[in-house]
């Protein structure tokens, strides 16, 4: 098949912390098959959940986990250790 | 009754705010490092005791998520005592921090149910209060190491996220009214 334009670059990353029990940005909008990384800084784990889409389990302190965004649709997200804790990614 | 234990953990961690006004001078790094250290174990303690003992899953979940985080905080304070060579340092606060968990778990281990769940809920509510305010009116202000001091402003915004969420068990348990 040889290599196409479109796997030739990774598709673009986008970045979201979680620092001081918040994400950040707390919406992020990303265009359909970006790649999305949540980066834990904190000293506790946390968890990026959104009901039935995605849900990256506990994440340990200093862990990151990455999901590529593949339905469009804004879906709102949780840490279910910490529901006070939201966000929301916007998937164009 | 429940009173009583709340207004024991409240009280030692006033008293630590309360002594450093009157003596012009606060804790030592030695001894913000000891309490901080017995804040996390005493509610460690307290969430032990609550997973094997509570009556409802949100409240088992909730002291499962103390047990984790505090356990977290404690690490890092850990490490950070270690690395910068402090020995935490006993004193009236972190002692009677103590005995305050001591009373909280041997009270809590005389209730049952929906009372079990009621009063450690009320107690985290009010603890986590406690420790707020100890960290904005004591522990941070007297940190004179600024890692020590750093570690604390960035371990304050879990306390916040728990007193919230014990606040919303706490109103979805119904409040005990004493």
């Amino acid at each position: 098949m040889g290599l196409s334009w479109a796997s030739a670059a990774s598709p673009p990353s986008h970045t979201i912390t979680i620092e001081d029990m918040q994400f950040s940005p707390q919406t992020l909008t990303v265009k359909r098959g970006d790649r999305v990384v949540w980066v834990n800084k904190d000293l506790v784990p946390h968890t990026a959940t959104a009901a039935k889409v995605f849900d990256s389990r506990s994440m340990p302190p200093k862990a990151s986990w990455s999901y590529v965004a593949r339905k469009p649709g804004r879906y709102n997200y949780i840490c279910t250790l910490h529901p006070t804790m939201k966000g929301t990614l916007v998937v164009e | 009754m429940n009173r009583t234990l709340k207004t024991l953990a409240l009280s030692a961690l006033t008293a630590a705010a309360l002594t450093a006004h009157a003596q012009g001078s606060g804790p030592t790094d030695p001894q913000i490092a000891a309490i901080v250290v017995t804040a996390n174990q005493v509610d460690i303690d307290a969430g032990k005791l609550a997973k094997s003992k509570a009556h409802s899953k949100q409240v088992k979940d909730f002291a499962q998520l103390m047990i984790t985080d505090h356990t977290g905080v404690n690490k890092s304070a850990s490490e950070l005592v270690h690395k910068l060579n402090v020995k935490p340092e006993d004193n009236p606060t972190s002692e009677s921090l103590k005995k305050g968990g001591e009373d909280n778990v041997a009270k809590l281990k005389t209730l049952k149910g929906a009372d079990f769940d009621r009063a450690y809920v009320d107690n985290e509510v009010t603890y986590h209060q406690a420790v707020i305010d100890a960290l904005d009116k004591t522990l941070i202000p007297n940190a004179k190491n600024e890692e020590l001091k750093a570690l604390m402003v960035k371990v304050r915004p879990a306390f916040v996220a728990h007193l919230e969420h014990a606040k919303q068990l706490q109103a979805s348990l119904g409040k005990s009214g004493g």
